[in-house]
């Protein structure tokens, strides 16, 4: 662009503009002007430095080079800052009060995933009736179903608890060992453990027990 | 005599805390600027880095100025950095990726030679001819977060402070044109 051009034009007729608003026209003119000779500066400027490679000549060489040669050039034309990290007084503190002030997980989950990082706790009969995953009928008829197979299977012997259980799927081991702790919770079936083995035993009982009833804790794995 | 020893004494302990200042990282970014060391210095704070850069050249560090927009001595960046440039077993073994490492001497030879300023979406599409669109992204989001590229407002890319601190450009375009070379002839 001819730039000498356009301010002598610009100039030329400055004495004939009366109104304010064409003296702003013209002065914005001006500054598009100055924008076009900065512009032009730095290019001038960028194609004098060393820096200045035809785009295109590039491109290509970037393209030929492996990424092992590209790395190793940037190693070498690297001069990595020295510094030392650490934490000032300044830092502490607000650790400190992050820390202090931060939720217990169970609050801060809460919006998000709703019940998601309460601790672990008790599911009764009554919770499960209530979420949905028996009806009170189903319940019974499911419980009296397992304490028959539990006799079937025992004859009244000691049967092996997690052969009981099954192998079919995680989430019917639970359902079965959640029901069959209902069993003997009830006093129709009861539980032996042998410590050293590790083995658990089950055994149905043709009448209610009337002994103190003890709890047991027994870990329900996907693989067991 | 003195006066001379009090001036020697006066010199060294501002030397230890120009040392101190510029190798305590404060904030995000490595470095001090101009200003804070006058304050923290004085006005000859120039002299101190200077008899700081003999002191640290045996370590195999120097006092390294990068220069502000406006190029006064309160918007230059003053910090310490490697004097001579790391090998590639050193830099693989403090644990850098070499292909983010191709992707940033990429990113800066295009950019470099585009007027210093190209459209991001621009860089990515020739970054992509060479590495996967994944490792394109994260790698741009990566350097631009530690301040070796730059992206304003209208998305263009620019150099940023960063490797105007720690990359010597003109070697690195230097070494780009001659390494194709020998990998066209071969």
């Amino acid at each position: 662009m001819d730039i000498k051009q356009k301010i002598l034009l610009l100039r030329e007729r400055l004495p004939e503009w009366k109104f304010l608003d064409e003296l702003l026209v013209d002065s914005e003119a001006m500054l598009e002007l100055a924008q076009i000779v900065k512009l032009q500066d730095e290019w001038l400027k960028h194609r004098a430095s060393s820096l200045y490679i035809d785009p295109l000549l590039i491109q290509l060489k970037l393209k030929l080079l492996p990424k092992e040669a590209l790395s190793e050039a940037f190693i070498k034309s690297w001069h990595p800052t020295a510094q030392v990290d650490q934490i000032s007084p300044r830092g502490l503190e607000k650790a400190f009060v992050y820390w202090r002030d931060l939720q217990p997980m169970a609050e801060r989950f809460k919006d998000e995933f709703g019940s998601y990082g309460t601790r672990p706790g008790l599911v009764d009969y009554d919770d499960l009736v209530n979420l949905g995953v028996f009806t009170q009928k189903q319940f019974e008829t499911t419980l009296t179903e397992l304490d028959d197979e539990l006799l079937r299977k025992s004859n009244g012997e000691w049967v092996d608890y997690r052969d009981f259980l099954g192998n079919e799927s995680y989430e019917s081991k639970v359902l079965r060992a959640y029901l069959l702790a209902f069993l003997i919770s009830e006093g129709r079936a009861t539980l032996k453990t042998e410590p050293l083995t590790g083995k658990i035993w089950v055994r149905p009982l043709a009448e209610k027990s009337k002994a103190l009833p003890k709890s047991v804790a027994v870990s329900i794995t996907g693989d067991s | 005599m003195e006066s001379e020893s009090a001036d020697r004494a006066l010199l060294e302990r501002k030397v230890r805390r120009a040392f101190q200042v510029l190798i305590l990282q404060r904030g995000r970014n490595p470095g001090v600027k101009g200003w804070e060391l006058k304050r923290y210095l004085g006005r000859d704070f120039r002299t101190i880095l200077e008899v700081l850069g003999e002191d640290v050249a045996p370590m195999g560090l120097e006092v390294f100025e990068v220069k502000g927009a406006d190029a006064t001595d309160d918007s230059s960046r003053f910090l310490l950095r490697f004097k001579e440039a790391p090998t590639v077993s050193e830099a693989e073994g403090a644990g850098i990726r070499i292909d983010d490492l191709a992707v940033l001497a990429a990113t800066i030879a295009f950019v470099n030679s585009k007027q210093a300023r190209v459209a991001r979406r621009e860089v990515e599409q020739f970054l992509r001819e060479k590495f996967p669109k994944w490792r394109v992204e994260y790698s741009l989001d990566r350097y631009v977060k530690r301040g070796y590229l730059d992206v304003d407002d209208r998305a263009m890319v620019h150099i940023g402070w960063r490797t105007r601190a720690e990359v010597d450009e003109k070697t690195l375009m230097t070494l780009i044109l001659s390494r194709a070379q020998e990998a066209s002839k071969k």
